[in-house]
């Protein structure tokens, strides 16, 4: 069961599959991508992260039918992307906070 | 390679080997053959980094199934149920068994130096046996962790047999 806030994985994960449903591997090239290369998973992470995700019902599970291996994808549900949504609207208030009491303290 | 990291993933439940085992081993299929053309210290650091990685997911899945966490208790929704699948952590048992194997032959050879070197340089006094002293304390905690999974699945398998879960897939049903 994740729990807010989430960690950087587990919300790059969540961002990645935000835009589109994905499997595996292309969650973790873009994980690497969006990150530029900083935050590189191991399959042992991701599949890790995914079961807690799939357990908490943040994503769901599907058979891709596009290709002719019929391999697993996952997508996001409402549920987790309205928790994706106050995890961004929690970030951004951190963010706008930050920025006002730096600029205090500079001036 | 890959063959090796099929046997790697026997460090898994079995119940998340069942699940996402194939899966795991294709992405990781993917990602080595990406691999492939990148330098000898990239290749390194992928292997240190994938097998580090399964241990830790290994070890984090398995005291999910000993604390209980796996068996469905959820704290979001405030409510117990039990998941067709479970089954008696057998691996972690197994796994809690090699260590502590391990562990009472480290110190044997620990022992077996120590009174070799004394034989070579008599300034060195042998060490008195201390497996004994060491391992009660050792199997009691082993013992007490055994005691808590068979106590924790008798609860959760007798919660199960008395139709906990059917009254909970009812009630999902009349949703």
């Amino acid at each position: 069961m994740e729990q807010l806030p989430l960690t950087e994985p587990v919300l790059l994960i969540l961002l990645s599959l935000a835009g589109e449903p994905r499997h595996g591997y292309s969650i973790l090239k873009d994980v690497e991508r969006m990150s530029d290369g900083r935050v590189v998973l191991s399959t042992g992470t991701l599949y890790g992260a995914l079961r807690r995700l799939l357990d908490g019902g943040w994503i769901e599970r599907f058979e891709e039918r596009e290709t002719s291996r019929g391999r697993q994808a996952y997508r996001l549900t409402a549920h987790g992307r309205r928790n994706l949504q106050s995890e961004i609207a929690r970030m951004k208030h951190l963010t706008r906070l930050a920025s006002l009491r730096v600029a205090a303290k500079e001036s | 390679m890959l063959t090796a990291y099929r046997r790697l993933l026997l460090f898994y439940p079995a119940e998340h080997r069942e699940q996402f085992g194939q899966e795991m081993a294709d992405v990781f299929g993917e990602a080595q053959a990406e691999n492939q053309n990148k330098g000898a210290i990239a290749h390194c650091a992928f292997y240190v980094r994938e097998i580090a990685g399964l241990l830790k997911g290994a070890m984090r899945e398995h005291f999910r199934v000993v604390s209980g966490a796996h068996a469905g208790l959820s704290l979001y929704t405030g409510r117990f149920t039990m998941r067709d699948g479970f089954r008696f952590p057998k691996t972690t048992a197994v796994l809690m068994t090699i260590i502590l194997a391990g562990l009472m032959l480290a110190i044997k050879r620990g022992e077996d130096i120590a009174n070799s070197l004394s034989h070579v340089n008599p300034q060195i006094a042998p060490i008195q046996p201390m497996h004994l002293v060491l391992l009660s304390p050792i199997a009691l905690m082993f013992a007490g962790f055994y005691a808590a999974g068979v106590i924790g699945w008798g609860i959760l398998f007798a919660l199960r047999r008395s139709g906990v879960h059917r009254l909970d897939e009812m009630s999902s049903e009349r949703k």
